[in-house]
């Protein structure tokens, strides 16, 4: 099945140069609904509002981590479908290891190319 | 009677070197928090060494965009889409290398809170305060980015989240 290009994706960091970086890879790829959110409280307030089709989120944030953001997630029957690639300097085994346990779909280390979030996509959402 | 001057000067002397022992002792009391290994091995050598590395990823970066930029400018538009090609590719490099802000301010969050830390310590020393201990590194997920060599590949993330073994 197609990619729906016009799907809805959150994207979460505390840091607004990356939220650009991010947004403008997604637009090169051909992505054109992207929202943001500056941690994991308000990435959880815009989930309950909107239905998005990918999260996209750092770790490292307060006062919700995107790591606690993904437990909340895949604990909220409404949104534990929901495809959360995690994108963060954070790169101990135990990071990936928790990271796995709670259900991430896949995991990106900072600082990462144009080439590697697309391929992490097609991985998630299928080939575009 | 002389001698005796000699010996209250003796005994002035020997009360006031001790004085300044049992002060040097108090001070040294006080610091502990920020002379034990604890503080010193992990926190200010830590954030010496995350300080290093940013500014090395900074160099890294503006090399990174600066070579984009030379690139872009010596570009021969005669060729309009292979220009256009060569545009994009240049934006892309720029774009991937303004990663380092985030990278460099996570850095620069740790060698703050070691700051504070040494901050804290010395107030409550000129305030005649006993300084608490500095506490041991608790296991923690939020660590920041690592330090060369210290670091994950994608690939052996990749490989980890397979349900294979990853490799530093």
């Amino acid at each position: 099945m197609a990619v729906d290009m016009k799907m809805p994706i959150l994207i979460v960091d505390d840091y607004k140069t990356m939220l650009r970086i991010v947004r403008n890879l997604l637009n090169k790829l051909g992505f054109t609904e992207i929202d943001e959110a500056t941690d994991g409280t308000d990435a959880l307030a815009k989930l309950k509002g909107k239905k998005y089709g990918l999260v996209i989120s750092d770790w490292n944030m307060q006062p919700m981590t995107g790591y606690e953001l993904l437990q909340k997630v895949r604990a909220d029957d409404g949104l534990k479908s929901l495809p959360f690639v995690m994108v963060t300097a954070e790169s101990k085994v135990e990071n990936v290891m928790a990271a796995r346990q709670a259900g991430v779909n896949n995991y990106i280390i900072k600082p990462f190319s144009a080439e590697v979030l697309k391929a992490k996509l097609k991985t998630v959402l299928g080939d575009f | 009677m002389a001698a005796e001057g000699k010996f209250e000067r003796i005994e002035r002397l020997t009360n006031e070197c001790i004085d300044m022992c049992r002060t040097m002792l108090h001070g040294r009391k006080h610091l502990e928090a920020l002379l034990g290994p604890s503080f010193r091995t992990h926190k200010l050598q830590r954030a010496v060494n995350e300080q290093k590395v940013a500014v090395k990823e900074m160099e890294a970066a503006v090399d990174r965009i600066l070579t984009a930029v030379e690139g872009m400018s010596e570009i021969d538009f005669s060729d309009t889409a292979a220009a256009g090609e060569k545009v994009a590719a240049g934006c892309g490099e720029i774009m991937e290398a303004c990663c380092f802000q985030d990278m460099v301010g996570q850095r620069m969050s740790q060698v703050n809170g070691t700051l504070a830390e040494i901050e804290s310590t010395l107030a409550k020393l000129a305030e005649g305060q006993a300084a608490q201990p500095a506490s041991p590194p608790q296991e923690s997920l939020l660590n920041g980015p690592a330090l060369p060599g210290a670091a994950m590949e994608q690939d052996a993330v990749d490989r980890l989240l397979a349900g294979g073994k990853g490799k530093r």
